[in-house]
């Protein structure tokens, strides 16, 4: 036990380590520390995130490394954060992306912008922050030099969540990873949602076929009107307020399928596409 | 309320005075296409919504409002405001602006009858002018209700320069009321914005976990004009709780967060509260803080809760000070110890115990016969403080 317990803490220290590593002002020339590095864990996130701090934690938050760097009139501010996990790293980084934007292949995923830039690289997310003495000043070069050497410090997964793969590419706008409440469902726990031009699809992780049976049990009660369908092990589609045209199908674990179509048979034949596509 | 009521008298106090209060004060007409009067509940709508004014805005909002920072589905933000909540927070630096945008997409066409308030955390005026630009984009929006600066919990934190900012957006019409979003500090920033008395509106953390002596501030800010909007309501819910926290249990327990939202709701100084929804569920359980009042039952959910909480959690209210005969930094060694049993944390909990003097870390609670730290919330100082010592040292 003891042992255990020892092992953990060299694991939790290696890992506060490689984030440290990550912290320092003398990646871009001209930059220097202001200010002692601060470090944040849930009960005290908020003193430095204010209501940001709730989209940290809904996701996974553990821990974060935070420092100031000064260049001039220039302040730029560098957060790493330890998340439970790469999912849950990918996850913050899809809810704080600009969707109007492109991904860079920055780790996971990653966007530079003239005066900011945010990429998740295995457990860790990285937001940097600058405060430039002009607003409309491009400083995109220094983020860049400054996620580059970060990213380099930071290790773990590079590859997004293999679910992002199963959403059909045919104008699809975004994907994102809802930590709670899909479509705003309670018992649609936490999963991804693609958005495309017309309508939403998504994909719910279920621990087991037997609790997405439950979910897929509860969700046919919960659509008035739902009427069986044949896609995956079970699925039916509906209409139903704020959801429109909706359609649900299990297969094994997951539960999936698309709403906000104008007519639930289209929702049901988009969801057939999506069922050929997950394992 | 004096600061040594007790907790126990403190929620009776809530209940007392929540069962006596007049529901809606006589609001002026304020344009834009707000209702006057009283507003009518929406048809469908399962609870009777209550409304009250907000300060000096006149604006009439119901006492259940939205916090819509972690709300990922439009739809629970629609469906808020078809039922007939008229009050919807965001702010700027919410999930990188999504957040924004999300809400303005969401309100759409019922824009005119609902009130929004977003907050900009610029550090400097030209920050503050581009962050506002960027709110009515994104908001799609010609002006904003009320507009906060984000998260300022001292006098400090809020410079003549950045109210210039507000006030000039008020006169340019992009903002019809300002105001002050914060979380610490109240007791000091409440009563020097009520003095100063330019800000329409405070945004403020408030719940059952707190020092009662935030009553009086709260008091002081509504007696001022302001308009009071309570934030944090369910003292952090579930969030920040795990399995196997003391608070986990208390929180899950039914009716348990409903309980600590009207609790808020039945203080007469709180116009509005912005709870967290994720969901329709959420949402509807929120709904019946409006239509019933705060009961006995509620009392004794929100006294077990504390009663649970009492022995480990600190309010950091600095009441013990300078209090510990061997000079500890009490307040601060018990957050340490938080890190480590609470999040999980140890190393960072060992880190900080070990950036205490060498004094201060050779210190061992259990060699004092009697410890002359007595925390006012009952917070097991001495046991707890050993705990740190056994941890870290």
């Amino acid at each position: 036990m003891k042992a255990a317990g020892l092992l953990l803490a060299v694991l939790v220290v290696t890992g506060m380590a490689r984030a440290q590593d990550a912290l320092d002002c003398h990646f871009a020339p001209g930059w220097e520390p202001s200010g002692p590095e601060r470090q944040y864990v849930a009960d005290n996130l908020y003193d430095y995130k204010d209501g940001a701090a709730d989209g940290y934690l809904i996701y996974g938050f553990a821990h974060m490394r935070t420092i100031d760097c000064k260049s001039g009139g220039d302040t730029l501010t560098i957060d790493v954060s330890e998340m439970t996990d790469a999912d849950a790293a990918y996850g913050l980084f899809t809810a704080n992306r600009d969707p109007r934007l492109p991904i860079a292949k920055i780790g996971m995923g990653g966007q530079v912008q003239a005066q900011s830039g945010l990429f998740a690289k295995g457990k860790y997310y990285v937001e940097i922050a600058e405060v430039a003495a002009d607003a409309e000043a491009d400083h995109s070069a220094t983020i860049q030099a400054f996620v580059a050497k970060i990213q380099e410090r930071l290790e773990g997964r590079e590859t997004v969540p293999e679910a992002l793969e199963w959403f059909p590419k045919e104008n699809l706008a975004t994907v994102r990873l809802i930590p709670e409440s899909v479509l705003g469902l309670r018992l649609l726990k936490r999963g991804y949602v693609a958005k495309y031009a017309q309508g939403q699809a998504f994909v719910v992780l279920e621990a087991t076929p037997e609790s997405a049976a439950e979910v897929m049990k509860k969700l046919r009660e919960h659509f008035d009107g739902a009427m069986p369908t044949q896609i995956g092990d079970e699925a039916f589609q509906a209409k139903a307020p704020y959801l429109e045209g909706i359609c649900v199908f299990r297969k094994g674990r997951y539960v999936a399928g698309y709403a906000n179509l104008p007519e639930a048979q289209q929702a049901t034949s988009l969801a057939a596409k999506l069922a050929a596509r997950i394992p | 309320m004096g600061s040594h009521t007790s907790r126990r008298e403190f929620l009776s106090t809530g209940l007392s005075a929540g069962l006596a209060l007049p529901v809606v004060g006589a609001g002026s007409r304020m344009g834009l296409g707000l209702p006057s009067g009283e507003p009518e509940a929406k048809a469908g709508s399962p609870v009777k919504l209550e409304y009250r004014t907000l300060g000096r805005t006149g604006l009439k909002v119901t006492t259940v409002g939205m916090g819509c920072m972690i709300t990922s589905d439009p739809s629970v933000i629609a469906r808020a405001a078809d039922m007939g909540i008229n009050y919807f927070d965001t702010a700027r630096g919410y999930s990188q602006g999504n957040n924004e945008r999300m809400v303005g997409a969401a309100l759409g066409s019922r824009r005119k009858q609902v009130v929004i308030s977003t907050k900009s955390h610029a550090p400097n005026k030209e920050g503050l002018q581009k962050h506002l630009e960027t709110s009515l984009k994104e908001l799609n929006t010609d002006y904003i209700d009320i507009w906060f600066l984000h998260g300022r919990n001292s006098p400090a934190e809020v410079p003549d320069d950045h109210i210039e900012v507000q006030q000039l957006a008020k006169q340019q019409g992009k903002v019809r009321f300002t105001g002050v979003s914060t979380h610490s500090g109240q007791q000091q920033l409440l009563p020097w914005m009520a003095q100063k008395g330019v800000f329409d509106v405070v945004l403020t953390a408030y719940n059952f976990t707190m020092d009662p002596g935030m009553d009086q501030a709260i008091a002081t800010a509504a007696k001022a004009g302001m308009g009071v909007v309570a934030m944090k309501v369910m003292a952090g819910g579930l969030r920040r709780q795990r399995p196997g926290d003391p608070l986990y249990k208390k929180l899950t327990q039914d009716g348990a967060l409903l309980a600590a939202l009207k609790w808020v709701v039945n203080k007469p100084n709180i116009a509005t509260t912005i709870p967290s929804m994720t969901d329709m569920d959420q949402l509807d359980e929120n709904l019946k803080a409006m239509g019933n009042p705060y009961s006995a039952g509620d009392e004794k959910l929100l006294a077990a809760h504390l009663d649970a909480i009492r022995p480990l959690y600190c309010r950091m209210c600095g009441k013990c000070d300078g209090t510990c005969q061997k000079g500890l930094p009490v307040a601060d060694v018990l957050r340490f110890l938080t890190y480590a049993d609470g999040y999980g944390q140890f190393a960072l909990g060992r880190e900080r115990f070990m950036e205490l003097s060498a004094e201060h870390a050779a210190v061992r609670c259990g060699d004092c016969a009697e410890c002359t730290v007595k925390c006012p919330y009952g917070v097991e100082v001495q046991s707890r403080m050993a705990r740190a010592q056994e941890l870290f040292a």
